[in-house]
């Protein structure tokens, strides 16, 4: 595989392969969808409270936090096919990403280094492949 | 906005909530990258290379470090741009 993501003029280029891309729609939808799911581990792990010693958090923070998290999982499923990405659209991904990336770990109730040690190989590909199109995109990003 | 300060009225000090400094604790997990948090913790506050570097390896080592203080209501929104990124953030009031 070429440079997956290359500066460019106008944003980012993306050359992913189609399976790689498709994954990540899987991946994005999944994370969306358990986010809402009432008590899961991923909706636990991504809307922990701000304030630990509050009743509850601000609701209007709360729904910031649902707008963010379903815009940037958005982003990323829609323009999982595209070849350049804008500057905002580069950012989103990364976020996308790294939603995807920390909803896989609460799903596999990876919780410290030793969770993560354990894990099956399977699963640790899969989390090291976002790692990496972070990493990438990062770099990419700021050169 | 000014706070309403009823504590003389009432007995009790409902000011320190809202006065005392606020504290933005970053917390450490396995999975995120250290190149990711750095470059979050610029983007968010930002910080020269070094101090998001030095914040991101303290979270590392010793599994979570204060990264802001202020006011509660920009730490709240501090907090929340963190947990934009699937970070684990929460804020407190300094001890």
């Amino acid at each position: 595989m070429s440079e997956p993501f290359i500066r460019t003029a106008s944003g980012i280029a993306v050359d992913l392969p189609r399976p790689l891309r498709r994954w990540l729609i899987e991946q994005a939808a999944a994370a969306a969808d358990d986010a809402v799911s009432a008590n899961g581990p991923v909706k636990r792990r991504l809307f922990g409270p701000i304030d630990l010693a509050a009743d509850h958090d601000d609701p209007v923070a709360e729904l910031q936090r649902q707008f963010a998290v379903e815009g940037s999982l958005g982003v990323l499923v829609e323009t999982a096919q595209a070849t350049e990405l804008s500057e905002e659209q580069a950012e989103e991904w990364i976020r996308g990403l790294q939603l995807v990336l920390v909803a896989a770990a609460a799903r596999q109730a990876i919780v410290t280094d030793d969770d993560l040690a354990r894990i099956d190989e399977q699963r640790g590909a899969e989390l090291q492949t976002i790692q990496a199109l972070i990493s990438l995109l990062i770099d990419a990003l700021d050169p | 906005m000014a706070d309403v300060d009823t504590g003389l009225l009432e007995g009790t000090d409902t000011t320190q909530k809202t006065d005392l400094p606020w504290e933005v604790i970053l917390w450490n997990d396995p999975v995120s990258l250290i190149s990711l948090v750095v470059r979050v913790l610029r983007k968010v506050f930002s910080y020269d290379l070094p101090t998001a570097e030095r914040l991101t390896m303290t979270v590392h080592h010793e599994g979570k470090a204060m990264v802001w203080s202020g006011s509660r209501q920009e730490a709240s929104g501090y907090c929340l741009a963190l947990q934009g990124y699937a970070l684990t953030a929460t804020i407190q009031p300094s001890a």
